[in-house]
């Protein structure tokens, strides 16, 4: 008989109501005006999807942060293979990531915004910039690792280098880039929101804002829930991406989290 | 490697390093940056170490040194310890996995308008945010790191008489340090990085209020000096970091 917490799903569903029903019974009992019930929030969700323009709010955050993604793999993950087959590269790039690895990348928004306008660039900027540093730094390791001899025969075999990179380091090194597009997503969509939190001008960090300056509580718990939520489906999502093209490999337990 | 090889590529990685500082100098030099716009880094940094002897520049950089260490110090305490109790308890892990698979990926600082309407608008709703930033990390790490220790080190501690719940905290914890120290570090660079966003975000003190009251005040030098503070401090940290998990753990290969 299959025991009921093996039914794929159905520990993280057991979760999620825990959580809500948990948050329902602390904020009944300290009753205070800061934490409407669990199910005051739930019934603002709806209300949130179907007004066009915070829907549309929440569409154009999203088209940033897939812009700003893409953006950054396309750039990042060549710098990481690279890096991770020449020393060279690697001394070059190292010691500048390094140094840019504790600077809060959503605390430049209101620098590029002097620069480059209150628009769309200054925030897509932000989430390149937060997104490209994790996957240059797994793009790195998994070029690193790849089995030397696998590269000896293709070139004994007559492979150019940009071939060799193109046909071998890519593949050998996909499960570890993989990884690194998975925390790269999460921070995509942290550093999404946390620059619309301090610019302030549209997108769903300004409605957590907005609504908490006009005291709807039950609309910024609404808002937390959709955020939470485009965190899970986005994370889910990305493992059955990697299923599919990586799934050769052994799923690599990994920390999923970074901040922006 | 030998020692030349290993100060050629030093000098090969501070290269473009010093030609990024040399670009941002020669725009505001060659004015084809405006000044108000880009101030040059001669300008900024001498005014950030103007500002190390200003006492109430301090006292912002105090303020949020203070609500990072301590949403660091619950972190660790509550990721460490729940990490290594799940481990120990099979009711304990059922419960955690699910919770950490759904919570780890939703952005935390979505929470932060929920922490100030519960815990006001002071320390504690930042402290908040912090903790619940860095706790992921660690407790991940410390969860992780706990699962692979190699069982027969507790076996042999049971056969000798070893309680459980000894075996767990004189074993399994120092057997899996090396990873728990991974988490620490990088729950410490979050904590940092959060800490300053949430000032940012919504305050009244601390170095990230002083890049926002800079940035309404279109005071260019003063958004720069807070944002290298705080990248100076994560950087000093991390390096202190490294060295105490080379203290502690002698002769154990050095992550990156």
């Amino acid at each position: 008989m299959k025991r009921i917490a093996d039914i794929p799903g159905f520990p993280p569903l057991m979760a999620c109501i825990g959580l809500l029903v948990f948050w329902d019974l602390v904020a009944r009992y300290l009753a205070i005006s800061g934490l409407p019930p669990a199910w005051d929030a739930l019934k603002e969700v709806p209300v949130i999807l179907a007004d066009p323009e915070q829907l549309l709010n929440i569409l154009s955050s999203i088209r940033r942060m897939v812009i700003g993604f893409f953006a950054a793999l396309v750039f990042a993950i060549p710098v990481g293979l690279l890096m991770g087959r020449s020393r060279a590269v690697a001394a070059f790039f190292n010691p500048l990531l390094m140094t840019i690895y504790p600077v809060p990348k959503a605390a430049l928004m209101p620098i590029i915004m002097l620069w480059l306008g209150v628009g769309d660039v200054s925030k897509i900027l932000v989430i390149f910039l937060g997104v490209s540093l994790p996957v240059i730094y797994h793009s790195y390791q998994g070029a690193r690792a790849v089995e030397q001899k696998m590269l000896w025969s293709a070139a004994a075999m007559g492979m150019g280098a940009p071939a060799r990179l193109l046909r071998i380091v890519l593949p050998a090194a996909l499960p570890e880039i993989m990884v690194g597009c998975r925390t790269g997503l999460v921070l995509a969509l942290i550093t999404m929101v946390t620059s619309e939190m301090i610019a302030r001008q549209s997108g769903v960090g300004n409605i957590l804002f907005n609504s908490l300056d006009l005291a709807q509580y039950g609309l910024v718990y609404a808002t937390i829930l959709i955020i939470g939520v485009m965190g899970f489906v986005l994370d889910v999502l990305f493992e059955k991406l990697r299923e599919a093209v990586a799934g050769w490999a052994q799923p690599v337990h990994q920390i999923a989290v970074g901040s922006a | 490697m030998t020692w030349t090889r290993r100060a050629g590529e030093l000098a090969v990685g501070l290269l473009p390093i010093v030609l990024l500082l040399g670009l941002w100098q020669g725009l505001v030099f060659l004015k084809y940056a405006p000044p108000t716009l880009l101030p040059g880094p001669v300008t900024v940094f001498s005014r950030f170490f103007s500002l190390l002897g200003d006492p109430q520049f301090l006292q912002h950089g105090a303020t949020t040194s203070f609500r990072l260490f301590s949403g660091f110090a619950l972190a660790v305490a509550v990721g460490v310890g729940l990490g290594i109790l799940a481990v120990g308890n099979r009711v304990v892990a059922a419960i955690l996995r699910p919770l950490i698979r759904v919570l780890a990926p939703v952005p935390k600082i979505a929470l932060y308008p929920a922490f100030i309407l519960t815990l006001g608008f002071d320390h504690s709703s930042k402290i908040a945010l912090v903790f619940v930033d860095a706790v992921f990390p660690i407790l991940l790490a410390t969860y992780q790191g706990a699962l692979s220790v190699e069982p027969k080190l507790v076996w042999s501690a049971r056969a000798a008489g070893v309680s459980q719940t000894r075996a767990l905290f004189t074993i399994v914890l120092m057997a899996a340090l090396p990873s728990i120290l991974t988490g620490c570090r990088i729950g410490l660079v979050i904590a940092c990085i959060v800490v300053f966003l949430s000032e940012m975000i919504n305050s009244t003190d601390g170095l990230g209020y002083l890049l926002v009251r800079a940035a309404r005040n279109f005071q260019t030098v003063d958004m720069f000096v807070p944002i290298i503070s705080i990248s100076i401090l994560g950087l000093i940290l991390n390096a202190a970091f490294n060295a105490l998990r080379a203290r502690l753990l002698v002769g154990y290969p050095e992550d990156n």
